[in-house]
């Protein structure tokens, strides 16, 4: 090797030395920022129980009734429903809560649907939550969707929802676009 | 293309990339639960074991190759790293496109990843910032090899 190469493969060297120290340090600053923050994460994200829809049930009236098993953070969880349900729980009068922004809830909804944005939702306090859900008659079931099951906002926003102290909230993945497909009734 | 190589021309482009990728960090270091969410939204089966971990490492590597590349310390090693992750950030933000997965839910709420709710401006967004990146890794090389010779 002449004095050429060895100098480039020197400089490729550093650059790669460079890159490793930033990468070393970053891993070892968010790790331990991560493991003494209290509102820190798990090293592994555990979304196994996120998409069960419960169909083990035939009949949908127990379905209905099932309450989500109490969570860690002491609120029930939301249960995810498949259309069938959505549709007997729209017969009966159930609220349906779309976590879209307004401008796509504008565009087209569930019928009768109220909009409670997730993005703004989300950062609300507990207090700001229950003041919200007064505008809705929260002593029906809630049925939480979004756009689609490829969205996800349903599961977000039904947690949110749950974790203010409503324990009758279910998730209805399928969404605006599963629901208006099936040309069941919609407005705008 | 002598202007490519100019000093203050780089130093500008620096301040740009680095405060950039500074300012896309403060919000996920405040929200990395969101962040983990940001990313599960991509859909990626093969990165799910690692979405968590990157969700706590991804921000201090913005961060800390923002700082020195703002600062002007290890601008090869930090512009490196920033490119890695714009590639990274275009060939997720592409794939979920070509998928037609639906970003105009508020998925990508979290305001660094998508407030504009439009994956193909973020993507341009991403690729001028990738073309300045790779400016500011070739032009320091170019300096420091005419330093040497």
């Amino acid at each position: 090797m002449n004095g050429v190469s060895k100098n480039i493969a020197s400089k490729h060297r550093s650059v790669l030395l460079e890159a490793v120290i930033i990468f070393i340090a970053s891993a070892a600053a968010g790790l331990i920022v991560n493991a003494i923050n209290p509102n820190g994460i798990g090293l592994v994200r555990d979304d196994s129980d996120r998409f069960a829809v419960d169909t083990s049930k035939t009949k949908n009236e127990n379905l209905i009734n099932k309450r989500g098993k109490l969570n860690k953070g002491g609120f029930l969880e939301p249960v995810n429903i498949p259309v069938e349900t959505a549709k007997q729980l729209f017969d009966e009068k159930a609220v349906f809560v779309d976590g879209r922004e307004e401008e796509e809830f504008k565009a087209g909804h569930i019928k009768g649907a109220e909009n409670i944005p997730y993005k703004e939702f989300k950062d609300k306090t507990r207090d700001e939550k229950v003041e919200i859900m007064k505008n809705i008659d929260t002593s029906r079931i809630i049925v939480s969707y979004c756009s689609s099951d490829s969205c996800e906002i349903s599961i977000d926003n039904a947690y949110e929802m749950a974790k203010a102290g409503y324990n009758n909230i279910k998730i209805y993945l399928g969404g605006y676009k599963e629901w208006s497909k099936l040309g069941y009734p919609t407005e705008k | 293309m002598r202007i490519l190589s100019n000093k203050y021309f780089l130093l500008i482009l620096r301040l740009i990339v680095g405060g950039v990728f500074i300012a896309a960090s403060l919000d996920k270091l405040y929200h990395q639960e969101e962040f983990s969410k940001a990313i599960y939204y991509y859909k990626i089966p093969f990165l799910d074991p690692f979405i968590n971990i990157s969700a706590i490492i991804i921000p201090y590597l913005e961060l800390f190759s923002g700082i020195l590349l703002v600062l002007g310390i290890f601008k090869r090693g930090s512009s490196l790293i920033i490119i890695i992750l714009l590639v990274l950030f275009i060939v997720m933000l592409t794939s979920a496109y070509s998928r037609g997965l639906d970003i105009s839910c508020g998925c990508f709420s979290l305001e660094t990843v998508g407030e504009k709710s439009n994956i193909l401006l973020r993507i341009i967004e991403d690729i001028l910032l990738l073309i300045a990146a790779i400016i500011i890794f070739l032009k320091s090389k170019i300096i420091i090899n005419k330093e040497n010779h």
